[in-house]
């Protein structure tokens, strides 16, 4: 799917073979084929950094990501950073690995983020070596699915009267 | 008397997991350890009854950002083990990976981790407000580096196109080819950051460290080469025990890897540079020069500048070797495997990586030792952060510590390839 110019995008982050962290690859697998034409949808994994070169012509940006568990594996959290701030959690700053917090901050830094950021995290239970979502994350990809489309719809609309 | 400690529980900007016990007494530091406390991770007894196929993918996973250092190292020991020559292209593509990898790790340590410490920012995106030029070209170089490991490598976290013999599968030349431009701007970013580096407020320090890497006459080296350090050590690869050995401390979970009868070295880009400048081509001694380097640099706090020179060289080598490419025949040299033993060296980017494995006749290894190239720099390292905290006993504990993490972060250590990193606690008394 080539991208929309000053659409929105929607990046799903995770890593399949390390059980529920696969939770937004599982979203995207779900999302293919029913986003709007003006929308864009990509997985990716790894490195944080390299989600900044993604950002270049997008008006906004939907991250769907598996968080660690507070509790309640399965439930969905929405984070959106017009009117809420980064968790200090999501800036650990600690290695050589960047995380999506700062690479939120760094591309602010630089003039490059998105007018619009909303993040959608999934608690997770098992992040162990190995294919399959646990049950209750399981059970809440397509609810999360349909969330991030009505989000999309939102942000369009927004974005297309801006 | 008084005694004073400054801890570092969790050094950030460095890769993985250690702290920093600094003790003063009496205004003199007396010890200063680089408490490396992440877990073992066994990479060398889960290797043993692993078929040699497997190699190259299972030691990819010691590091995210240097991997193609432990596949090369890994495949270069292999091949000695098995009697196999990989040359000829082949050999250049192995070349090309390799830059890079340097290219990726070489940006994200200039720019994201270690220039913040000169301009007195906490961290890269503090510094990308007023610096942004700067962060934009470290992030495309970290950018275009990460595409000739993927494109060579199969992806650029943990590769998967790495064999004994060569590759799974090679680019055709068009697939190279848009690599050329890449690259072409690659070097002009690494040319502008160098002369940015070059202007820091660079401390003023002298080490008299014995350098020692890989030395190969005819190429600046990444693969292949003998062993040679600054004071008169020449030798064959797989001689590294006649003249090393690894010691275990207290203190740390990673071993400690000294000269046996001299002690501490230094390995990475500043020993890199000094024995190899003579390979370096014109283009870049000539900006050496600019960048106010000598043929030697024995300032731990400008290693920055020969980072970012050596940036420049793998852009360049890269270039060269895009221009030069002619597909061979076959993705990987024919081979079969047979009981023996090998040794693979190879210059990651913070500097060599030494393996040797033995195989059994069906080409089971039999035997695995992985020596990192932080758990070379170690002991250096320990002896540079007292030389720092020598000269600052009197001052607050918040400055002591930001040299101290500074003077680490000289070395671009790897504390997960070495397993084996940094919180800092400085106990005076």
């Amino acid at each position: 799917m080539t991208a929309p110019s000053q659409g929105v995008l929607v990046q799903c982050i995770g890593n399949p073979d390390r059980r529920d962290d696969g939770a937004g690859i599982a979203v995207a697998d779900r999302l293919a084929g029913c986003l709007p034409d003006r929308a864009k949808l990509l997985r990716r994994s790894g490195d944080m950094l390299a989600l900044i070169d993604d950002w270049d012509d997008c008006a906004a940006l939907v991250c769907v990501d598996a968080i660690a568990s507070l509790g309640s594996p399965g439930t969905i959290h929405r984070l959106d950073l017009s009117c809420e701030s980064i968790p200090s959690d999501m800036m650990p700053m600690s290695s050589h690995a960047f995380g999506l917090g700062e690479a939120i901050a760094l591309a602010r830094s630089l003039g490059s983020a998105p007018g619009r950021i909303v993040i959608f995290g999934v608690e997770g239970t098992d992040f162990s070596d190995g294919v399959g979502l646990s049950p209750k994350v399981s059970q809440s990809i397509d609810p999360l699915a349909t969330r991030v489309i009505g989000e999309v719809a939102t942000l369009l609309e927004e974005t297309a009267h801006a | 008397m008084t005694t004073k400690t400054i801890k570092v529980d969790y050094l950030a900007r460095v890769e993985g997991e250690g702290a920093l016990d600094l003790h003063i007494e009496s205004g003199k530091v007396t010890t200063a350890n680089l408490r490396i406390f992440e877990p073992p991770r066994f990479f060398e007894a889960m290797l043993p009854g692993r078929s040699h196929k497997e190699l190259p993918d299972i030691v990819a996973r010691i590091c995210g950002i240097c991997p193609i250092a432990y596949q090369m190292s890994a495949v270069h020991a292999a091949e000695d083990a098995f009697g196999v020559t990989v040359d000829g292209q082949l050999r250049a593509l192995r070349r090309l990976v390799y830059c890079g990898e340097w290219i990726e790790s070489h940006a994200l340590h200039v720019v994201m981790l270690h220039a913040p410490d000169f301009l007195g920012f906490p961290d890269a995106i503090r510094m990308a407000e007023k610096h942004g030029d700067a962060v934009r070209k470290g992030l495309a170089l970290k950018k275009a580096g990460n595409g000739l490991m993927k494109l060579l490598g199969g992806r650029e976290i943990h590769p998967v196109n790495i064999r004994i013999g060569g590759f799974y599968r090679i680019p055709s030349r068009a697939e190279l080819a848009p690599m050329a431009e890449t690259a072409k701007e690659a070097r002009d970013h690494a040319v502008d950051l160098l002369r940015w580096v070059a202007d820091f407020p660079i401390p003023d320090a002298r080490h008299d460290y014995e350098f020692v890497a890989l030395h190969h006459p005819g190429e600046y080296p990444f693969n292949e080469g003998r062993l040679v350090s600054s004071a008169g050590i020449d030798i064959d690869i797989s001689e590294f025990d006649d003249k090393f050995e690894e010691r275990q401390v207290a203190h740390s979970t990673a071993l400690h890897s000294m000269i046996k009868t001299r002690g501490a070295y230094l390995t990475g880009p500043l020993a890199r540079y000094a024995l190899n400048y003579d390979q370096l081509p014109e283009t870049v001694q000539s900006l050496a020069r600019e960048a106010g380097l000598g043929t030697e640099c024995r300032n731990p706090f400008q290693s920055i500048v020969v980072r970012t020179l050596e940036m420049v060289y793998a852009c360049e080598e890269a270039l060269r070797i895009i221009a030069d490419y002619e597909p061979p025949d076959q993705a990987s040299a024919p081979f079969e495997p047979q009981a023996g033993t090998g040794f693979g060296c190879t210059e990651a980017p913070r500097g060599i990586c030494w393996h040797q494995y033995e195989f059994d006749a069906d080409g089971t290894i039999s035997a695995a030792r992985i020596v990192p190239p932080t758990s070379q720099n170690q002991p250096s390292i320990e002896a540079d952060i007292a030389a720092t905290a020598s000269g600052l006993v009197e001052e607050p504990d918040d400055v002591i510590r930001h040299a101290c993490e500074m003077t680490i972060r000289n070395h671009d250590p790897c504390i997960s390839c070495a397993a084996h990193f940094l919180d800092l606690s400085v106990h005076r008394a």
